[in-house]
């Protein structure tokens, strides 16, 4: 109803306009089709070395998902800041040589027993202490890249704003791809807008960054989701709570793919970890008043709540709830990370509150607090860098990582070298992508909130991989695909909610 | 025996937040008949307001209190100079509003950032059997009937409330009789916003205080005064909210809140097919439609 302005396009240092002239000048040099002059750029503009390295960026920068979208435009302004300052991450094809050197990890990681399917948890990890080499947290991860920019132009930062609005997505992604001829494209907060978009990035061969946290299954040949997916998230969450405070689940999800598909990761694993799902409310994103969840969570009685709410609205869940005297324990794999919940509602709302998160600006390791300098030096009034915030400075370091070995801008090749296997060096530890899913490995920690909501790290995996596309045969360097995977197409889950009946 | 207490107070919160969201619009839309789309940015300056003024330390009744006059005057500058121009003409007051409202979380969004640091919800709680319930909630319950209550003794019993009800129902007429149209619109918008800013200043606690926050009260506002109708707006209005809530709560506590949800915007339809003059023309009424009406 609200959203139907013209969004406004912005660029980071005004460098989009400088191009506008020499365009104007060739096409009327060349006595060009007008109505070529949107959709075909001559050649020769493009290859000019004043033309600059266009990253597409769209964020909701308004609307009820703006809370994360402008710590996301901020943290790509900061990396296409230090890329035309002449610096990138650590990193590059198939890593370091090996998986990170030197840094503190948990001297007895979990590990699982082979036999049956039970999936037992033999021991718990431990605090991590020990000095040994698994990941470098100590070694500056931000390095000179030996030039100014990328490939010897400047690098651009075309960004717009999505507003929350599904259908503006999708006409500012045409605009960006076929306007705009962005080398790449960074955007998407909400899985409902990233599907909104994706066709519209498939009919064009569009070289796509997502690099949101989502509910996983995309394998698509054009996109990259660098951002966690459930079975690195859920899975850890919920083997740490059914261990710790029992097998009674209650989860409350956002009404959208997002909430629906991850409340079904959450159905799907919790027979395999002993868990019980005792009820699910999916309250959609519109619902702001909570007294009949709360209700029907307490009527419930279960041991722990998984939250998956999403937007302004939904976080109005927290404080009701804490209002209610309602105290259990919480989890979830999205809550704080990046809506930051604990800074923003008054102590004791979030208590209680567990995340696997691959990232929150807490944690306590020296690049990552030295990235968060860097952050708040630029964006001294931002509230609070999150997770994805995270992932889209590095997903951006990424793209010109790759495009500099490339030595081209040119979108398949670009794609075809992103598949090589690179590991960076982010904030949050060694990050993998694995070339056949386009998916991350991530250093996986789990986040406490306290009573007076501080946040925690009690327990840390150093590196998960997002193995469930590859069991799904997943291989998008031999076999292209353009498809979300649901849970439902996986066998592996029906069998093991068969076996408990 | 617990079970029943938990229902009533979920039928209490869900009314409750329909008649707070409504409490503006009722006055606005209801009385004067302008679509004010600003209304749920109304609520979100109030909830700013009350949120500054507590973090300043001031005690939250004073911080409520100064926020629905802050908004009200807001409220009386905006109609002199923009709304002023529109009455008579909805649609034309429909988009000014809609301006006013992008214009205003637009605003906010760029003065203030994308949140507020909140407030916390006053009170405790109380247990009834498994159930727990939030003490606030039940002060909102009975703030509405306050409100609703004084509203209504306004506009019904004292010499304003006369000359506005002659207004609304005829401004032509009421002028030729001597009363101070202008006046009597200008004082009814400030009054509209002024309970806006309250009703967003009391639900502030309860909800993340952001440029975008007025949104989740616009459709529930809407749904309230029209399923409730213009023969009585303030009967109306409590008739709507107790009958949207009690088809709304017994849903969402057994089907869950999507459900709820739907129940609710399926009882509204229902509600204006059968009643298209909402629900307060089941109190028949000798009062003529005003021309405007």
């Amino acid at each position: 109803m609200t959203d139907q302005t013209p969004p406004p396009e912005t660029s980071v240092d005004g460098t989009a306009k400088a191009s506008g002239p020499s365009r104007r000048t060739v096409l009327a040099g060349t006595a060009a089709a007008v109505g070529a002059a949107v959709l075909a750029r001559p050649a020769i503009v493009r290859a000019a070395s004043s033309d600059p390295v266009k990253i597409g960026f769209i964020e909701d920068q308004s609307g009820n998902l703006s809370i994360y979208g402008i710590q996301k435009l901020h943290a790509a302004q900061l990396a296409v800041a230090e890329i035309n300052a002449g610096y990138t991450l650590a990193g590059g094809p198939v890593g370091p040589g090996v998986f990170g050197s030197n840094g503190l990890y948990a001297p007895k990681p979990e590990t699982l027993k082979t036999d049956g399917a039970a999936l037992d948890v033999v021991n718990d990890g431990g605090a991590p202490s020990k000095k040994a080499t698994v990941v470098s947290d100590d070694d500056e991860i931000l390095i000179k890249s030996g030039e100014n920019g990328l490939l010897g132009r400047k690098v651009d930062l075309v960004s717009a704003d999505g507003q929350s609005n599904n259908q503006l997505w999708q006409r500012l992604a045409r605009r960006m791809i076929q306007q705009d001829k962005v080398d790449v494209l960074v955007a998407g907060f909400a899985s409902a807008e990233r599907e909104a978009i994706r066709p519209i990035v498939d009919q064009h061969k569009q070289l796509y960054f997502y690099t949101n946290q989502y509910e996983g299954g995309v394998a698509d040949t054009n996109t990259f989701c660098t951002g966690a997916v459930c079975e690195q998230q859920v899975i850890p969450v919920m083997k740490y709570m059914v261990e710790k405070f029992g097998p009674k689940v209650f989860t409350i999800a956002a009404n959208y793919n997002f909430g629906q598909l991850t409340a079904s990761w959450v159905r799907s694993f919790a027979p395999v970890l002993g868990a019980e799902v005792i009820g699910e409310e999916f309250p959609p994103l519109e619902v702001s008043e909570f007294s009949s969840v709360i209700a029907r969570v307490q009527a419930a009685k279960p041991d722990w709540v998984m939250t998956l709410l999403v937007g302004q609205n939904q976080s109005n869940y927290y404080p009701q709830a804490a209002a209610s005297g309602l105290h259990l324990p919480m989890a979830s794999t999205i809550n704080m990370a990046q809506g930051y919940e604990h800074k923003r509602f008054k102590a004791p709302a979030m208590a209680n509150m567990h995340n696997a998160v691959n990232y929150m600006q807490e944690i306590p390791t020296k690049r990552n607090q030295d990235f968060v300098a860097r952050f708040y030096k630029m964006f001294p009034q931002d509230p609070y860098l999150g997770q994805m915030a995270q992932n889209t400075y590095f997903s951006v370091h990424l793209y010109a990582m790759a495009a500099r070995l490339a030595g081209t801008t040119d979108q398949e090749k670009v794609r075809r070298t992103l598949e090589a296997g690179w590991t960076v060096e982010a904030p949050e530890g060694s990050v993998f992508l694995d070339p056949g899913t386009h998916a991350c490995s991530h250093y996986i920690r789990l986040a406490v909130a306290d009573q007076q909501q501080n946040i925690s790290f009690e327990r840390e995996w150093p590196s998960i991989s997002p193995w469930w596309l590859t069991r799904m045969g997943v291989n998008l360097i031999g076999k292209p695909e353009h498809k979300q995977y649901t849970p439902d197409d996986d066998p592996f889950f029906k069998m093991f909610a068969a076996k408990k009946k | 025996m617990a079970e029943i207490v938990s229902l009533l107070y979920q039928f209490g919160t869900n009314a409750a937040f329909l008649l707070l969201a409504a409490l503006g619009l009722i006055v606005i839309l209801g009385m004067m008949n302008i679509i004010n789309l600003a209304h749920g940015e109304f609520m979100m300056l109030g909830a700013y307001a009350a949120s500054a003024a507590v973090h300043r330390g001031l005690p939250f009744p004073l911080a409520v209190l100064l926020s629905a006059v802050a908004v009200g005057v807001f409220g009386i500058v905006l109609e002199r100079l923009v709304v002023r121009h529109f009455y008579g003409r909805e649609l034309g007051a429909l988009v000014v509003t809609w301006g006013i409202s992008l214009i205003l979380s637009q605003g906010t969004l760029i003065a203030f950032g994308p949140f507020m640091a909140p407030i916390a919800i006053p009170g405790g709680a109380l247990t009834v059997g498994v159930y727990s319930f939030s003490t606030y909630w039940l002060f909102l319950m009975a703030i509405c009937v306050v409100l609703l209550a004084g509203l209504g003794w306004l506009y019904k019993a004292t010499e304003f409330g006369l000359q506005a009800r002659a207004t609304m129902q005829n401004a032509a007429m009421a002028r030729a009789l001597g009363i101070r149209v202008e006046r009597v619109y200008m004082i009814t918008f400030g009054l509209g916003s002024a309970l806006a800013g309250l009703s967003g200043a009391l639900l502030a606690p309860t909800t993340s205080i952001a440029p975008f926050m007025g949104q989740q009260f616009v459709a529930p506002a809407f749904i309230t005064v029209v399923v409730g109708g213009g023969a009585s707006v303030i009967g109306g209005a409590i008739g709507s909210s107790s009958l949207l809530s009690l088809v709304e709560t017994p849903v969402s506590f057994l089907m869950g809140s999507f459900w709820g949800s739907i129940a609710l915007l399926v009882t509204a339809l229902v509600l204006i097919r059968i009643l298209p003059n909402g629900v307060s023309s089941l109190r028949l009424r000798r009062r003529t439609r005003g021309a405007r009406g």
